[in-house]
């Protein structure tokens, strides 16, 4: 099978699959107990009976449910998610300013998982039972088992008060002006302790993953083979070993994917990150059912998206996927 | 006439298990001459692949340590050889061909990176001219459109053409030794001749020795001019191909002959089958093994001096380590 035609067919499920969270989402939220013309109409300061019927005749509370999502999908598919409750604006635009500083947040934090994650791995795999080995094994457990607002609370404390290198708020500086250079080294510098944070859990089961693959690699005949063609210790863990043992790596690391998604929104909390987490966070607290809508969907796109492009690196990685081979 | 060129001299090799230490080579010789073809032959177990791996430096070590004895190449000891040393010599002075094709190639790199890359690496050649090379390599082991399959990746190759462009990639440097660890075990038998053939046309072609490792007496007896016959990390006999086919001495030897399957024509009983014989018994444990002939307990020759002493290698030059063999000759 061609890679187009793979392409192709993998976003075709993958719209069918953004209509099904689409719709269990609206049901889930609907099912859910309160009232979002109250809601609305506490955040105007109090209302009539009378108000509160314009209030639903305007967001089209009125309608039957099933009227209701026809129209929501409706607008949907012209890009339309309806306007916030709260902040009166429409969802899109809201989202479209937090959904930047959240793939930022992400997908650094997704690299220097990956990356330390298999360097670690790599060199305790060297050595099985030597002492770096023993290392990843305590930092991994202690990574795993640690909840991110609690690393992320003690590296605030650690950034914050005694060792003050780090920002530990926000994505610049209060009083921050430069040009858009600047700007790129100021973002980096207060995306350092989020990222890390929110790297730490993840970066525990690549270093012990990418161990037990490299381990099993190592021991492979044409790792042997190239060791017996004069190859150099560098070449032969590096290339020959390393591509082979990345393998697994590539997988877990899409499905991860939603969990990093589901993790930032706590980290973007604690950091007081400007993404779609707090957004999120904000949006369960004020029943703003269309922007809590549209941020469901806009996380199951980036997981959608997210899963897409690991398969396809997965298929750059390893050829007996692409051809159809063992 | 010259010396051999590899000359492994009463080599020991130990493995570190949780019993302690297991004597896996106990004391072996081997002399390979130049242009020639030795072939070590034994059961599974018995130390054959452990001595190619040896005469590489590939021996996994920990738990594998050479204890003692040396590894001799062209003269220059290799034994304790440090590893730029080794890894110079690997590929371009000696090559080895494994056992599983399916395994021993990467399977994320293609046919022709993969020979390439020991061209590059020890000819000093560019990575167009390296590619270059390999295309001729493939169609010297006789792979057709080596165009085409340079760019094959190896679950795209059937086992026999693997197998081909492992040997392409040994011989990708002119090697002056070959090592062969049972180059045709996983493959078909018809595949199996083909790749025989390609092996000695290649000797004859690059002069290269050969180290065949099998424990398939039949092929050894198609494709070698010295014999080693291997029992539980000891050699047991050894001489020329001829002397060993012709005439073994060592009980082990005859049963191993015994076991290459004749043909219904060839066996004297037109259109039946003769059974299959077989060597009762295996190969026992490393670390179970007593003071006397390790064959013993499946010899029927053995009687109370094998058991309580250990036979070593006499006669000249056909060798063999067996008291029965003894008597029988005295």
């Amino acid at each position: 099978m061609g890679s187009i035609a793979y392409i192709a067919r993998r976003l075709v499920y993958g719209v069918i699959l953004l209509i099904g969270v689409l719709v269990l989402n609206f049901f889930l939220i609907h099912a859910a107990p309160g009232d979002p013309a109250e809601t609305i109409a506490g955040a105007m300061g109090g209302a009539t009976a009378e108000m509160m019927a314009d209030i639903r005749a305007a967001y089209g509370l009125d309608k039957p449910l099933l009227t209701q999502l026809a129209i929501y999908l409706g607008r949907v598919a012209h890009g339309d998610f309806g306007m916030s409750y709260y902040f009166d604006q429409p969802v899109i635009s809201l989202i479209a300013a937090r959904v930047g500083p959240t793939v930022l947040l992400v997908l650094a934090a997704q690299l220097i998982a990956i990356t330390l994650g298999v360097a670690m791995g790599v060199l305790a795999a060297r050595k099985p039972q030597g002492l770096m080995s023993g290392f990843v094994a305590v930092v991994s457990t202690i990574g795993y088992a640690a909840p991110v607002f609690w690393t992320g609370i003690l590296l605030i404390i650690l950034f914050a008060s005694i060792i003050p290198i780090f920002p530990v708020s926000g994505m610049t500086g209060a009083r921050f002006s430069g040009g858009s250079a600047a700007y790129v080294v100021e973002v980096l510098y207060h995306l350092a302790l989020p990222a890390f944070t929110l790297a730490i859990i993840f970066l525990a089961q690549y270093s012990r993953l990418s161990r037990a693959s490299m381990i099993d690699v190592l021991g492979a005949d044409y790792v042997r083979t190239a060791r017996a063609k004069g190859l150099g210790e560098g070449k032969v863990v590096f290339k020959h070993a390393l591509r082979n043992a990345v393998l697994p790596i590539i997988t877990v690391a899409g499905i991860q994917f939603g969990n990093l998604i589901s993790g930032a929104l706590l980290v973007e909390s604690v950091f007081n990150w400007p993404g779609m987490g707090r957004l999120a966070f904000d949006s369960v607290l004020r029943r703003d059912y269309p922007m809590l809508l549209g941020i469901l969907f806009f996380a199951a796109l980036m997981v959608v998206v997210a899963n897409l492009l690991t398969d396809l690196s997965y298929r750059i990685a390893d050829p007996r996927i692409r051809t159809g081979g063992r | 006439m010259a010396g051999p060129l590899l000359s492994i001299r009463d080599l020991k090799v130990e493995f570190a298990t949780r019993n302690g230490p297991v004597t896996a080579l106990d004391g072996i010789s081997l002399d390979l001459m130049p242009g020639e073809t030795l072939g070590v032959v034994g059961e599974s177990g018995c130390g054959k692949s452990i001595t190619a791996l040896a005469a590489m430096g590939l021996i996994p070590d920990p738990p594998g340590r050479v204890a003692g004895g040396s590894i001799l190449f062209d003269g220059e000891d290799i034994t304790h050889a440090d590893a730029a040393r080794l890894r110079s010599l690997r590929g371009t002075e000696i090559s080895m061909i494994f056992q599983e094709p399916m395994t021993s190639l990467n399977p994320v790199f293609t046919a022709g990176d993969q020979i390439a890359e020991a061209i590059m690496l020890h000819q000093k050649a560019g990575r167009a001219e390296a590619g270059r090379m390999a295309v001729e390599l493939l169609r010297t082991v006789g792979i057709p459109e080596p165009e085409r399959r340079a760019r094959s990746y190896p679950h795209e190759l059937s086992g026999g053409m693997r197998q081909r462009v492992m040997i392409a990639m040994a011989i990708s440097c002119r090697p002056r030794v070959l090592i062969a660890d049972e180059p045709t075990t996983a493959l078909d038998v018809t595949v199996q001749a083909q790749i025989f053939d390609l092996m000695r046309d290649i000797q004859q072609e690059f002069g290269v020795a050969i180290m065949l490792i099998s424990h398939d007496m039949g092929a050894i007896a198609e494709m070698a001019d010295q014999v080693a016959v291997m029992y539980a990390g000891r050699v047991v006999e050894t001489g020329s191909a001829d002397a060993i086919l012709d005439d073994p001495l060592h009980p082990y030897t005859r049963a191993l002959i015994g076991c290459i399957p004749v043909l219904g024509k060839a066996a004297g009983l037109e259109g039946r089958m003769p059974p299959l014989a077989e060597i009762p018994g295996i190969v026992p444990p490393l670390h179970l093994l007593g003071r006397g002939c390790a064959f013993a307990d499946r010899c029927p020759l053995a009687f109370d001096r094998c058991r309580a002493e250990r036979p070593v290698l006499e006669g000249r030059p056909h060798r063999v380590a067996c008291f029965a063999a003894e008597m029988e000759a005295a």
